[in-house]
């Protein structure tokens, strides 16, 4: 294995109950829960997060809207009865990104994809396919100890810190500089 | 199709306002191009840690210290999300922290000066952080959908980074003479290499015609130190703190405050690898990188554990 390059994993990142995975990044880890940990400390270091998803890279078939406008339709290379089931991310605005749209059943990735792309309400920007067996899925039990201390931290949000109201102050009663020299130590 | 149709059909998807994502056809001066600003902007996040994490344990109260602490763990992980954003053009990660501690890539030239006192920590954040989201912003309006959104992730992040700046600085112009002067002086030492931080006049940026173009960056760096300048002088005015340029005026007919003219020699000097610091960062960075081994090694041995 090489010094730092582990196998990538793509981070999906559940910002409250009920809404769906989106896509955040990926990071790198020798092994699913090592990538999870990873993703908690890369991808959730605020508060908004319910749940983590992460799968390997190298297990994502998909493609853009050109590329998939080049798929051939149906394509059933693939022998057997279609029952590995695929999870199905989908990015349907311009400045979204990919977000769990739901699932398919096929014989391997390129069916997925194709029944994906069947099964889409409208065109994708982009489509991914990822068999729900390779991934890797926090647990609600372990939403607290893993989200939690995020919640603890307010000060990583800007609304902490009331800098315009001291500006305005200073504005308005400017620092006498020239007594600045005579005041004594900590008020 | 031949190239020439892909390249217009490419630039009238980006003429259209659409992202650019992975496995699209792209011309690869487009991908060269990005690859290089954004593994350039990770690296700048990671040495970026460097400068204020040697504060932490300085710090002068627990709230600044974990202030402070937040603000390093959020370098490092836009760092990551960068790295991650450069992956999807096809270089490695490896790739490019090889190229970081061969001192083959670059950095933001910033990150080569020293933070001397407690008040630096407060003008890195005012200056240096308010120069960055400025920057950021317009990145995340790039046409490639993945450095976009990373971008969108770290400016909402990053805004705290600013406020936290200037709160340490509004603390110690309110504070005795000796921490004012502080201030002073780290604003002193800040402000040019602040304004170099934007890089060359868009008259001598080779390659900023392309960036524009292809809807990479969307506004130039003149235009952006402009506004950095604009709203940076009423805030040091507010706080009666004088920034060291003598030319600095406020020009009626534009709106802009007029500043001197940029020592482009110690920019030059600086990117080129004869900073204050920059020998000490990169020692830094590969020691950090070495003295990790046995943390790397440790987690591939629990993986491979039966």
């Amino acid at each position: 294995m090489s010094d730092t390059q582990w196998p990538r994993y793509e981070v999906f990142v559940q910002e409250r109950p009920g809404r769906p995975h989106q896509h955040a990044g990926s990071v790198h880890a020798p092994d699913p829960e090592m990538a999870l940990l990873n993703a908690r400390d890369v991808f959730v270091r605020r508060p908004e997060c319910a749940s983590l998803w992460v799968a390997p890279s190298a297990t994502v078939r998909g493609g853009t809207a050109e590329e998939l406008s080049q798929l051939v339709a149906a394509p059933v290379s693939e022998e057997g009865s279609p029952d590995i089931e695929y999870l199905v991310f989908a990015k349907l605005e311009e400045r979204g990104t990919l977000a769990h749209v739901g699932e398919v059943h096929a014989t391997g990735p390129d069916d997925a994809l194709a029944a994906a792309k069947a099964a889409a309400s409208r065109p994708p920007l982009a489509l991914w396919v990822v068999p729900a067996a390779r991934v890797e899925r926090t647990l609600p039990e372990e939403a607290a100890s893993m989200f939690d201390p995020s919640r603890h931290k307010p000060f990583r949000d800007q609304a902490f810190y009331h800098i315009q109201t001291a500006l305005r102050r200073l504005r308005r009663d400017p620092l006498p500089i020239a007594s600045l020299q005579n005041r004594g130590k900590k008020r | 199709m031949t190239d020439d149709e892909r390249l217009a059909h490419f630039e009238a998807r980006i003429g259209r306002g659409e992202k650019i994502e992975p496995g699209d056809w792209m011309p690869p001066e487009y991908r060269r191009q990005l690859i290089r600003m954004i593994s350039q902007h990770a690296h700048s996040e990671i040495v970026g840690m460097l400068p204020e994490g040697g504060w932490i344990t300085m710090a002068p109260s627990l709230r600044r210290k974990l202030v402070l602490v937040a603000k390093v763990q959020d370098e490092g992980g836009h760092g990551q999300y960068l790295y991650h954003a450069a992956e999807t053009l096809g270089i490695s990660r490896e790739e490019m922290i090889e190229a970081l501690h061969s001192g083959k890539a670059k950095y933001s030239s910033i990150f080569n000066y020293p933070a001397r006192s407690w008040a630096d920590i407060g003008v890195i954040g005012w200056f240096v952080d308010g120069a960055a989201i400025l920057n950021q912003t317009m990145l995340a309006r790039s046409s490639y959908g993945p450095y976009a959104r990373a971008m969108v992730r770290i400016s909402a992040e990053e805004s705290f980074h600013n406020k936290q700046g200037i709160e340490i600085v509004l603390a110690l112009i309110e504070g005795t003479p000796t921490q004012r002067a502080m201030a002073q002086d780290a604003v002193n030492r800040w402000w040019w290499p602040t304004l170099m931080m934007f890089g060359p006049h868009d008259s001598e940026s080779p390659n900023t015609p392309a960036l524009v173009r292809w809807g990479i960056k969307t506004r130039s760096n003149d235009e952006l130190r402009q506004e950095f300048v604009n709203q940076t002088v009423p805030q040091a005015e507010a706080m009666r703190l004088s920034l060291p340029d003598p030319d600095l005026r406020f020009d009626e007919s534009t709106g802009n405050w007029r500043f001197g003219e940029i020592d482009w020699g110690e920019f030059w000097r600086v990117v080129g690898g004869d900073g204050p610091c920059n020998r000490e960062r990169l020692q830094a960075r590969r020691a950090a990188h070495e003295d990790g081994l046995w943390v790397r090694e440790a987690m591939a041995a629990y993986a491979a554990r039966a």
